[in-house]
């Protein structure tokens, strides 16, 4: 889009593109390099670019004495069960959004979607002493309904945006051949709305996964705890912190979103800027 | 069509119990019915109890809400370390709302020129965003400790400091931190915002433009920016809203100190919460911390909601 034949420009671009690119990924780079230095290369003042004697220590200490991989257990089925819960319900909703005429339905929407928007933390204080009340606090179903806070309206919103631009004609054949509504989304609808599933999914997956306001404060005890407040609390206190650990741990816990993400990447960026772009 | 061959013999009977118009408008209900039973549970019930307990007294010493009208309000009024909260979050929500904006236009553009690798690189950039708050803050602390972060060592071999800043306990280094660990893992999301603006860019219209002479400056003040600007305006918004709202890596940073000076409003109504379990006061500086939000919230919502 820009034109880079004169050398003027091409040097702004390369600069400023040089920059960014240095500020986004030198930390990544940083982050798994410090994970392979031994504790005496790793504490120097004058820091080396890149690890002279690569070591495992770091992973094998967090996933061997630690509480690791506990958590890691812990966070998969918080935010398995999670994503699941919450694309079940976003599904529905965002199909009668999308499908169906109702007096209310705006009104519901405005709703539905304001809650994206509401400081989770004040949410948080209320739900904690309900949480506490219906006896569920410091387990791992109070966090699974609690992560519905975060991610069910913005998956709402996507599939109701993905099931927009599925044809009514489909739907009104079907009822015409006198289907049933629930059959007619079971068999027509839902099969077409796979891209949007595994993206509403990841996303409920995501939220939960790199949750650390709700885990902290629901869960109390150290064999629930899920990796986001597990780390903090065994990586970094008052007295020491254990940087290679930390860095050993974290490359452990951000590895299975990111793998996903590889794969997922591009269906995802359409489902989130869905609607927000056009 | 096949997959409804089977079903055509029968008639639907939500269609033959009260015409379709009503069918139509029971169906609609019982689909969002599972969505709306958990926000009233999770979202609704808390918001509104929390819009009761601002006005309540619920601390310690008082186990059970009391009801004392404006007075948490008056309280916060008078309180300076409160209203240093608003003053301390609005300074970052400018701050981390105006880097990551401007920072994400820029990347946008610069992975919208054609180049070998470019796909693999819009990937790339994406992780900063995927990355666990805890591992963000994990990185970024490193990067800022004081004695063996390697920002320290950068600044100290250039010259730019005489001796190693402890960043994280000075008020401006806090500042400071929490808004680059922000705006690093906001870059990736704005960008995409960005990225999809511009794919509908008219190409053709800039050529001609090109072709009359036109450099980037002007290509990119009279077609690029104007043609972004219903994008960058919710990408403003979201960023707002979502600043407004931070706590996960201020809070593992810095914890809102050194002595209050990254303590936002999310830190200040979780301490005051969670550390000293006083919720009449933690829920009316939330209340007053949505009002703040609103009008963002408004904006978002009617975009959004446009077409509906």
């Amino acid at each position: 889009m820009l034109d880079l034949s004169s050398p003027m420009a091409r040097t702004v671009f390369l600069a400023v593109a040089g920059a960014i690119a240095l500020y986004l990924f030198f930390p990544i780079y940083w982050l798994v390099i410090s994970a392979f230095k031994a504790n005496g290369e790793l504490y120097r003042i004058v820091p080396t670019l890149f690890p002279h004697e690569p070591t495992l220590d770091h992973f094998r200490t967090a996933l061997g004495q630690g509480r690791l991989p506990e958590q890691l257990r812990n966070s998969l089925t918080v935010s398995l069960s999670s994503a699941s819960v919450n694309t079940a319900l976003a599904i529905y909703a965002g199909y009668s959004f999308a499908k169906f005429q109702y007096a209310g339905r705006r009104l519901v929407m405005v709703m539905l979607l304001s809650a994206q928007v509401f400081p989770f933390g004040l949410l948080l204080i209320s739900l904690y002493p309900i949480v506490t009340s219906l006896g569920l606090i410091d387990t791992r179903i109070a966090l699974v309904f609690s992560y519905i806070v975060f991610a069910l309206p913005v998956s709402t919103y996507m599939f109701y945006s993905y099931f927009t631009q599925v044809p009514s004609e489909m739907i009104e054949a079907a009822r015409a051949d006198g289907a049933s509504e629930l059959r007619i989304f079971h068999t027509i609808i839902l099969p077409v709305s796979v891209p949007a599933v595994v993206t509403v999914f990841l996303y409920g997956f995501m939220w939960s996964w790199n949750d650390l306001l709700y885990a902290m404060t629901l869960i109390v005890s150290e064999d629930k705890r899920t990796i986001g407040p597990g780390m903090l609390l065994t990586y970094l206190n008052e007295v020491n912190a254990d940087w290679g650990g930390a860095m050993a741990a974290s490359i452990v816990a951000s590895a299975p979103i990111v793998v996903a993400f590889a794969f997922l990447q591009r269906w995802f960026i359409q489902g989130v800027t869905a609607g927000s772009v056009k | 069509m096949t997959l409804v061959a089977g079903t055509s013999l029968r008639i639907s009977p939500l269609a033959r119990r009260g015409g379709l118009k009503a069918a139509e408008r029971r169906t609609g209900w019982l689909f969002l019915l599972p969505a709306l039973t958990a926000f009233a549970i999770v979202i609704l019930t808390p918001f509104l109890r929390a819009l009761g307990l601002g006005f309540t007294r619920y601390d310690l010493q008082t186990p059970e809400p009391v009801f004392v009208g404006l007075a948490n309000f008056r309280t916060i009024l008078a309180t300076p370390e409160i209203l240093g909260a608003f003053a301390t979050t609005a300074l970052y929500v400018v701050f981390a709302t105006a880097g990551s904006v401007v920072l994400g236009l820029a990347w946008a553009l610069i992975l919208n020129q054609p180049f070998r690798g470019r796909a693999a690189l819009r990937a790339l950039s994406l992780i900063p965003w995927v990355l666990p708050s805890t591992v963000t803050a994990f990185v970024w602390g490193w990067i800022f400790n004081s004695r063996f972060g390697v920002l320290n060592a950068l600044l100290l071999s250039m010259g730019a400091i005489p001796y190693p800043t402890a960043w994280l306990s000075t008020p401006s280094g806090a500042m400071t931190a929490i808004v680059m660990t922000k705006v690093w893992f906001s870059i990736p999301l704005f960008m995409s915002f960005f990225l999809a603006g511009l794919q509908s860019l008219d190409k053709e219209q800039i050529e001609a433009a090109r072709v009359d002479g036109a450099g980037n400056r002007a290509i990119l003040t009279d077609h690029i920016l104007p043609h972004l600007r219903p994008v960058l305006l919710v990408v403003v918004v979201l960023g707002v809203i979502g600043n407004l709202q931070h706590f996960d890596t201020i809070f593992a940073l810095t914890g809102g100190g050194p002595v209050r000076a990254t303590s936002v409003l999310s830190i200040e109504v979780y301490r005051r919460a969670f550390d000293q379990w006083d919720i009449g006061m933690a829920s009316a500086i939330g209340l007053l911390w949505v009002a703040t939000i609103l009008p963002a919230a408004y904006f978002y919502l009617r975009h959004l909601l446009r077409g509906a």
